[in-house]
């Protein structure tokens, strides 16, 4: 099955190797009422072109700010991208008019959001919704694009279309609502994919079916993914890299897999010690000390020493915070303890 | 999902789904129907007498001030509706009156919509600078007294030539009421502008590539279109209100009868027992914003996918 009968642009066939959206540097900060939280410090990433990159973290250290930094959808009246490059496609979407803009949303960048009940406009039809998308990205009359538009409903695992077009999203379960809402993000087909926690709502039966259909989509149309979710388990299987954030700063990336066989970061090794495997053997799950510091009173020093069994006692993890660097081919970590780290200073 | 198997033959390509399927729905609705029924019969008649008066028709309502029996004369087989202290028919004048009340409280109406409407959404949605601008204005409107500042615009206004046009006693009017009245449509349309646009739908909405005029007209407004057709229907009945105080204070339209007029005349008459003016210019009043009000409140559950008959 085409995903898309009107394939509209060229889809390069990728050798994996092609960076497709490169975010360096980025940092964003909201005004709240206390002072100004920064939200996004210094993030950078690069998702090459048909694969998944996963962004990792707990509640409220900045995922989610990062993804709408990079379609620049921080509102205005609550926070700004204070700096960094967000290159998609080799142009920074920072220098773009809004305008310009727009054009790279839904057409170029395809967002989706954790709750799919209330991401569709309760008045529409879900078929009117996709076409609306359609319309905007293509030369297409109302009849074309309602073809068009009960085709990706078909494409992304709707039964009977035709008729589940003409329904309203109240009228739908949350699963189908965020499959109607995976086709509005990929009828225009998106080069990249965000997917902002697109499971967290869903019991757990339908996110591994909506997991199966991004996966699919991504093998059709050679589309990346931002895969935004706190689950480690949805990290380990459907991604091929993964960032972990915390608190507001990415302080591991690597290959999926080498993350999670050999996590460098004391965070990233926490957090695999309290998920809970297969063949587990019945001793208590240990957990990380402490909890998240709140925004705007991060810790000096490195952000994660007061919850880290070698950070509490070290004055160098007390006082600088470590940067990014690259200590293995495809894998940076930001931990003055972690292997190999001081020798990349 | 237990209907999949059911096979549903698809509409063909659809524009204007919204208004579409909420016309279907209203459709299905009898009492609705009735009252869309006297809402029309009204307007029509509204219509007809005002082209009667263009093109010097001689029929009932444009005869109303000619004198067809006593003064006082109560309901009786001759004159329907008893006549009024000149002698002139009330049914005659009902039927005319329509036509003043409805024409002042629809343009009135729309006066307010057009101007209110647009402002609060646009307050709403971009707040800011523009928002207090707009919402110092309305502050400053609604501080001053409602009777008072229509009287003063009416009283500027009467007489007054715009576009060429003098202004007459009723353009006079529905100007007046609809120049101070689109406040309380704004904020309403602010509040609920404010409460919508940071839902996520919206946020869906911008995120596959909307602007942010058709964020507004078309994920925003009909969201929020509701309101405005419940404040239609409850307004229309003060619009035909405030019509009267006009009229009471001679500032609307002073030689022609009007809904709001004969109430005014009648409130002397009623210690004497005569009933009747003030009876047919009440029930008139009545039976039109019964129905618009019920039709108002079908139309806004139609337009409402999740109230949807099936």
């Amino acid at each position: 099955m085409d995903l898309i009968a009107n394939n509209k642009r060229d889809v390069k066939k990728s050798d994996g190797n092609e960076t497709l959206l490169s975010v360096r540097n980025l940092s964003t900060d909201f005004f709240a009422e206390e002072g100004i939280v920064r939200a996004v410090q210094d993030v950078g990433f690069s998702i090459r072109r048909g694969r998944t990159l996963a962004l990792v973290g707990e509640s409220g250290c900045g995922k989610t700010a990062t993804a709408l930094s990079i379609v620049r959808l921080v509102p205005a009246a609550q926070g700004k991208i204070v700096g960094g490059q967000i290159v998609f496609e080799g142009r920074n979407l920072l220098d773009l008019s809004e305008r310009q803009m727009r054009e790279i949303r839904g057409n170029g960048i395809g967002m989706i959001f954790q709750e799919p009940m209330s991401s569709l406009n309760p008045v529409y039809t879900v078929g009117d919704q996709i076409a609306e998308a359609i319309r905007l990205h293509q030369e297409k009359g109302c009849k074309e694009a309602w073809a068009d538009a009960v085709e990706m409903l078909r494409a992304v695992g709707i039964a009977d279309p035709q008729r589940r077009a003409r329904e309203y999203p109240h009228q739908m379960s949350g699963g189908m609502c965020q499959r109607v809402m995976i086709a509005v993000a990929v009828s225009c087909e998106p080069a990249l994919l965000i997917a902002d926690e697109p499971t967290t709502a869903l019991d757990v039966t339908t996110q591994g079916k909506i997991l199966d259909l991004l996966d699919r989509l991504q093998k059709q149309s050679e589309m990346s993914i931002l895969l935004i979710t706190h689950d480690l388990g949805v990290v380990a299987q459907r991604a091929d890299e993964a960032a972990v954030m915390y608190a507001s700063r990415i302080v591991e990336t690597a290959d999926s897999r080498r993350l999670f066989v050999e996590p460098l970061h004391p965070y990233t090794q926490g957090l695999w010690e309290s998920l809970l495997r297969l063949g587990f053997s019945g001793r208590r799950l240990r957990v990380i000390p402490g909890s998240v510091p709140a925004p705007l009173q991060f810790p000096a020093g490195c952000k994660f020493h007061p919850r880290c069994s070698k950070g509490r006692s070290d004055n160098r993890c007390r006082s600088v915070e470590p940067e990014l660097r690259e200590v293995e081919a495809g894998r940076c970590v930001a931990c003055w303890h972690a292997r190999g780290y001081e020798d990349k200073a | 999902m237990s209907e999949q198997g059911r096979i549903v033959e698809a509409r063909p390509g659809k524009g204007a789904g919204l208004w579409l399927d909420a016309v279907r729905r209203l459709c299905k609705r009898k009492l609705a129907m009735v009252c869309l029924g006297v809402v029309m019969v009204y307007f029509l008649l509204a219509g007809f007498v005002y082209l009667a008066e263009m093109f010097d028709w001689r029929v009932g309502p444009t005869r109303w001030g000619e004198e067809v029996g006593q003064s006082y004369a109560p309901p009786s087989s001759k004159n329907i509706l008893g006549t009024d202290i000149f002698g002139q028919s009330v049914l005659r004048k009902t039927l005319y009156g329509a036509r003043i009340s409805i024409s002042v409280a629809l343009f009135a109406s729309l006066i307010s919509i057009a101007i209110g409407v647009p402002l609060g959404a646009i307050g709403g949605y971009f707040r800011g600078f523009v928002d207090e601008v707009i919402v110092w204005i309305y502050s400053t409107l609604s501080s001053i007294p409602y009777v008072l500042l229509i009287l003063a615009f009416a009283v500027v206004l009467r007489d007054k030539t715009v576009l060429g046009h003098r202004l007459t006693g009723i353009a006079a009017a529905y100007l007046a009421i609809g120049l101070t009245s689109w406040v309380g449509i704004c904020r309403l349309i602010r509040g609920e502008v404010i409460k919508h646009k940071d839902r996520e739908y919206i946020l869906a909405a911008v995120s596959y590539g909307c602007s942010r005029r058709r964020i507004i007209l078309r994920h925003l407004m009909p969201n929020v279109f509701h309101i405005v057709i419940i404040d239609f229907s409850l307004r229309f009945v003060a619009f035909v209100h405030a019509e009267v105080i006009l009229s009471f204070l001679g500032l609307g339209e002073p030689n022609r009868p009007s809904w709001g007029a004969m109430i005014n005349d009648a409130r002397m008459e009623l210690s004497r027992g005569v009933w009747w003016q003030m009876a047919a210019a009440t029930a008139a009043v009545f039976l039109f914003c019964l129905a618009l009000n019920i039709f108002g409140d079908a139309l806004r559950d139609s337009l409402d996918p999740k109230l949807r008959i099936q």
